[in-house]
């Protein structure tokens, strides 16, 4: 089944992207719900860039940052030992970020649902931060929490635009399933289009089940 | 008298200054035993605030809260304990159960650094405390607002506060539960022998649950004391500065006999003359507030037959007031200040100046027990 090679390539950058996401989209929902500071407005703003621009203009913007000539994606070549560009890292970081809002709005917003006076009582009965964020605000979250790693895998895994302009489009290397998918269009390979057409919308109508089983049922937990 | 002396078991030892916001400043002594204090006030005084300051919700601008000997908070050494060392239980007018809890585990959520059975046998004793202990498979959703409270008073106790604070804690719930709660609240008091903080606008729940009160307005506490000396202190009665809904006349009284044939009990006003209300079940000599709307008192020029009110009590004007189209009258009977309200016309046509001889005419259904439920309305 070699056919599937881009199915599992876009899997693999969909998972990595979505571990991504949550590393760094958690702490950052969590901020934006708790904590008040100068210019959070702006800040939010620019997190949820990646909605809006146009995925050909986000991976340009990627580029300027993460190119071999430029001084980040410099230092991780050089350094760290890590190239991004025309590299399959390179299409786990772009769809990442073009994912990234899809998981921060839910969150932020599941974090705001959980009432700040049920934290204090948990530190009143003696629970140190970490355990009243285990213990009352994480499990409370939790569907809202799901709902956006949903989201966010099921958007990394159609990424076009931005992993086009950062990975390239290298079959074996490069090439996930969507990009897979217009290569065949342009020869003609109506068998091989439609092949990986279905197997991707499977699996994103599957995320979308899974979504809709979550998020309605939000109101239980307060 | 805004300071009070040493007490003598004091555990709690709060001295605070802090900004509510631009009108309201809270300057407050205050110092408790192991006994239930309320603090009792109007809404706006600052009340709540003062608790979320003792509990460390908020941080005081300046000052001290001392539990037990040991700093809490304290400005001058810069001592401010963090919530979850300070040891302090409280209970909110939201029951603010964990909902994704059962309410065995919201009861555990404060027992999470006890031994294993340790906890356990602490579960099973707030449970059967606190009635419970048929609920402990339930989720918060299912419970009634009286259940709510009864685990959320659980939930406080089972990891042995030093000090319990009580924020409105039974304004959500009906009457019964409410008088239920408060029964239920002096019980753990006593089992547990720990201070209660007890945050009321309530003169019933202030009555029916305080050893000492006291009372703040605009931030201050003005006056400390068993509830019924400072509630019935007839000179703040006067001035207005309590008021119960439109209720004026607030006497501290006790029961002298009862007349259940006609429906009747007789009290003795402190310092002032005997009064029929509706049959009470109190045992003669119990202690009791009797409150009286100021509109519900009719005032005549001298004894008067064929009424059916059944109190006529002689007294002597001592002050008309007028206010617009009516007039607060003064009456004093004994060492009582009486506050009747008449409106304008009825002032002079009885010819109502200080020092005259007047009649008080009150029915007895206008004589309400306060702690028996509403009053006034």
């Amino acid at each position: 089944m070699s056919d599937l090679g881009p199915l599992g390539l876009s899997l693999r950058v969909a998972s990595l992207a979505t571990l991504l996401i949550v590393a760094a989209g958690l702490p950052v929902a969590w901020v934006l719900a708790r904590v008040n500071f100068r210019g959070k407005a702006l800040v939010a703003g620019i997190l949820v860039l990646p909605l809006v621009l146009p995925p050909t203009v986000l991976g340009y913007y990627l580029l300027q940052v993460l190119g071999r000539r430029a001084p980040v994606g410099h230092w991780l070549e050089h350094t760290m030992g890590i190239t991004i560009v025309f590299h399959w890292s390179g299409a786990v970081v772009a769809s990442a970020v073009a994912a990234f809002p899809l998981f921060l709005l839910p969150a932020r917003g599941a974090f705001e649902s959980v009432d700040p006076a049920l934290e204090d009582v948990a530190r009143l009965l003696g629970r140190s931060e970490p355990s009243v964020f285990w213990a009352v605000t994480l499990p409370l979250a939790w569907r809202g929490l799901a709902a956006g790693v949903v989201l966010a895998f099921a958007r990394s895994l159609g990424d076009f635009g931005a992993t086009l302009m950062v990975a390239g489009n290298i079959p074996g290397l490069t090439q996930t399933a969507a990009l897979a998918i217009y290569d065949a269009v342009q020869v003609n390979d109506a068998a091989r289009a439609g092949w990986l057409t279905f197997w991707i919308s499977l699996v994103s109508v599957l995320a979308l089940v899974i979504v809709q089983r979550t998020l309605p049922a939000r109101g239980l937990a307060r | 008298m805004s300071a009070s002396g040493p007490h003598p078991d004091e555990v709690l030892d709060v001295r605070l200054v802090h900004p509510v916001h631009s009108g309201l400043t809270l300057e407050v002594v205050l110092r408790l035993g192991r006994e239930i204090g309320v603090v009792f006030g109007p809404s706006g005084a600052g009340k709540t605030t003062l608790l979320r300051l003792i509990a460390g919700l908020a941080t005081p601008d300046s000052g001290h809260v001392h539990l037990e000997g040991e700093a809490l908070f304290d400005a001058a050494r810069r001592i401010d304990r963090p919530l979850r060392r300070r040891r302090v239980g409280m209970i909110f007018q939201d029951d603010w159960l964990f909902p994704h809890l059962s309410v065995a585990a919201n009861i555990r959520f404060g027992l999470k650094v006890w031994r294993r059975d340790q906890a356990e046998a602490r579960l099973a004793e707030v449970a059967t405390l606190c009635g419970v202990g048929a609920l402990l498979d339930r989720r918060p959703m299912t419970l009634s607002g009286g259940e709510r409270q009864r685990v959320g008073l659980a939930r406080a106790l089972a990891p042995r506060p030093r000090l319990l604070l009580c924020d409105e804690p039974v304004s959500a719930l009906d009457l019964s539960n409410r008088h239920a709660l408060l029964e239920r609240l002096r019980a753990v008091q006593r089992a547990e022998a720990i201070p209660v903080l007890y945050v009321t606008h309530s003169t019933s729940e202030a009555i029916a649950l305080g050893s000492r009160l006291f009372l703040l307005e605009h931030g201050k506490i003005v006056a400390e004391g068993a509830p019924l000396d400072v509630l019935s202190s007839a000179g703040r009665l006067a001035t207005g500065s309590i008021s119960f809904e439109g209720v004026r006349n607030v006497f501290a009284a006790v029961v002298e006999s009862h007349a259940p044939e006609h429906g009747a009990s007789r009290l003795r006003l402190d310092e002032g003359p005997e009064l029929i209300i509706p049959f009470l079940d109190r045992p003669p000599g119990s202690r009791l507030l009797v409150a009286i709307r100021a509109d519900e008192i009719l005032l005549a020029q001298g004894p008067t037959a064929g009424l059916s009110a059944r109190n006529q009590i002689p007294g002597l004007i001592e002050r008309v007031a007028p206010h617009g189209h009516e007039a607060e009258v003064v009456v004093r009977t004994g060492g009582l200040a009486w506050i009747v309200s008449l409106v304008e016309p009825a002032v002079e046509q009885l010819e109502l100046k200080p020092g005259a001889p007047v009649h008080l005419i009150i029915k007895a259904r206008s004589c309400h027990v306060l702690g028996e439920g509403a009053v006034g309305s």
